[in-house]
């Protein structure tokens, strides 16, 4: 499509793609402090006394993310084809082992990125201090130290499979041109059936918290597609060719925490350097502690929260740079994969969250086991 | 209130509460109180899961001085 004045139209898309995600960042953070939304917390209900109901607000946002995301997809209004999620190479070890580390992470720091960004918003110190150690050890795995030994050996080529139709699982199945159709299906049966698993629970069918948490999450990731993957794709006025706008990896995205609060630190460290601008990911986090706060100081609970003691501070370190490098080396968080990967029915995603679920049960029952 | 046994969780993070309170429930008998200590917002909605999931009766729910002060009796 032609524009009269591309460079006038793109100049304001990049503000609003970052300011959009803000917005959609404090939303989430204000309904993630009021309902008490929490993956680690969800997994720790039904390890810990097989209460459902928060892990059935996750899947609910994962169906209703799903159907939105894959009815986008259908449409044309998002072509899914070129994100992270699509990749050729699937990085199967990186994903289990990251997977891991991360689920062992978020269960000695007291939650996942964005659970700190929300307890950081209700006054939680701690949390700072995982955030900047969640956020230095996955800017080490991305490209310092640790970089060589992810892409050495959790990415290396022997123990990664190359898919050449990427790694989406309806154009696993059904090829390029019978994937459109079966994008529809899958995500029909897989959304349907969650939805059926959630709300045959009369309590979850009663429970106000658990139902906003699960529609308005899921809802916002699918709007954070929408605005990254269709608002901010434009023509690029200096290369004439279509590009996206305001994403830190120039490629649709919706909400994500662990890279976004790495970069976040970066820009702090860098932002003179004009290659250095504030991205929709970047907006999310700052957004999420924004609305936590504001929830948190209008229902009157914002309290200080500090460390306990020398082995508290240590177990949050420790879990703090397992999350940071687990979801560099998985490529996402609890939510990245577990909810916005999720819903474009990844396979790398499906592998990673559940490696999560499964370092976290393991740390729970170990956990319980040492008291014993 | 009277109770029988009494832990502190101050300072910690979900979950390691509601597993400490899982784990000291074992060692009690039915009717026996158990106190609990804790600093972490989270635990306020935590232990009422808890108690509503497991049928143990949570008696009362205070805060003091910033910490929460949880009275659970076993069922």
């Amino acid at each position: 499509m032609l524009r009269e004045n591309p460079s006038m139209e793109t100049s304001i898309l990049t503000p609003t793609v970052v300011w959009s995600g803000f917005g959609l960042g404090t939303v989430f953070g204000y309904i993630a402090n009021r309902t008490n939304f929490c993956t680690m917390g969800a997994i720790s209900d039904v390890v810990n006394m097989e209460h459902w109901g928060r892990m059935r607000a996750w899947l609910l946002a994962i169906a209703v993310a799903m159907i939105g995301v894959n009815l986008m997809g259908y449409f044309g209004v998002v072509d899914f084809s070129g994100t992270l999620y699509a990749n050729k190479n699937l990085f199967w070890l990186g994903l289990i082992v990251g997977g891991l580390c991360f689920g062992v992470g978020m269960t000695l720091a007291g939650g996942c990125a964005n659970k700190n960004l929300v307890r950081l918003g209700g006054g939680n110190i701690r949390s700072l201090v995982v955030l900047v150690f969640m956020g230095i050890a996955a800017i080490v795995t991305m490209k310092g130290v640790l970089g060589i030994f992810r892409t050495g050996v959790l990415q290396s080529s022997p123990v990664t499979v190359h898919l050449e139709n990427g790694q989406l699982l309806p154009t696993l199945f059904a090829g390029v041109e019978g994937a459109a159709t079966a994008q529809l299906l899958l995500a029909g049966v897989l959304a349907l059936a969650i939805l059926i698993f959630v709300y045959k629970d009369e309590r979850f069918r009663k429970n106000l918290d658990n139902n906003l948490a699960g529609w308005s999450v899921g809802l916002i990731v699918v709007a954070g597609w929408y605005i990254t993957g269709h608002l901010g794709l434009a023509e690029n006025p200096e290369t004439l060719e279509m590009a996206y706008f305001g994403t830190s990896s120039n490629r649709p995205e919706s909400m994500s925490f662990v890279a976004p609060t790495a970069y976040s630190l970066e820009y702090l460290a860098y932002a003179t350097d004009v290659s250095r601008v504030i991205t929709f990911g970047i907006a999310t986090v700052f957004g999420i502690a924004l609305g936590s706060f504001v929830h948190a100081w209008f229902s009157k609970s914002f309290r200080w929260e500090s460390f306990a003691s020398v082995e508290d501070l240590s177990n949050h370190i420790v879990g703090a740079i397992l999350m940071g490098f687990g979801a560099v080396c998985a490529a996402g968080c609890t939510i990245g994969q577990g909810i916005t990967g999720v819903s474009t029915l990844s396979l790398g995603s499906l592998l990673a969250i559940l490696s999560i679920i499964a370092g976290s049960t393991i740390t729970m029952k170990i956990m319980l086991a040492r008291m014993e | 209130m009277n109770f029988d046994k009494e832990f502190n969780a101050r300072g910690l993070s979900c979950p390691l509460p509601i597993v400490k309170t899982k784990k000291a429930l074992v060692d009690m008998t039915s009717g026996q109180v158990l106190k609990v200590i804790s600093t972490d917002t989270g635990s306020v909605k935590d232990m009422a899961a808890f108690a509503d999931q497991t049928g143990n009766t949570l008696l009362s729910t205070v805060e003091e001085n910033g910490e929460f002060i949880f009275y659970m009796k076993k069922k």
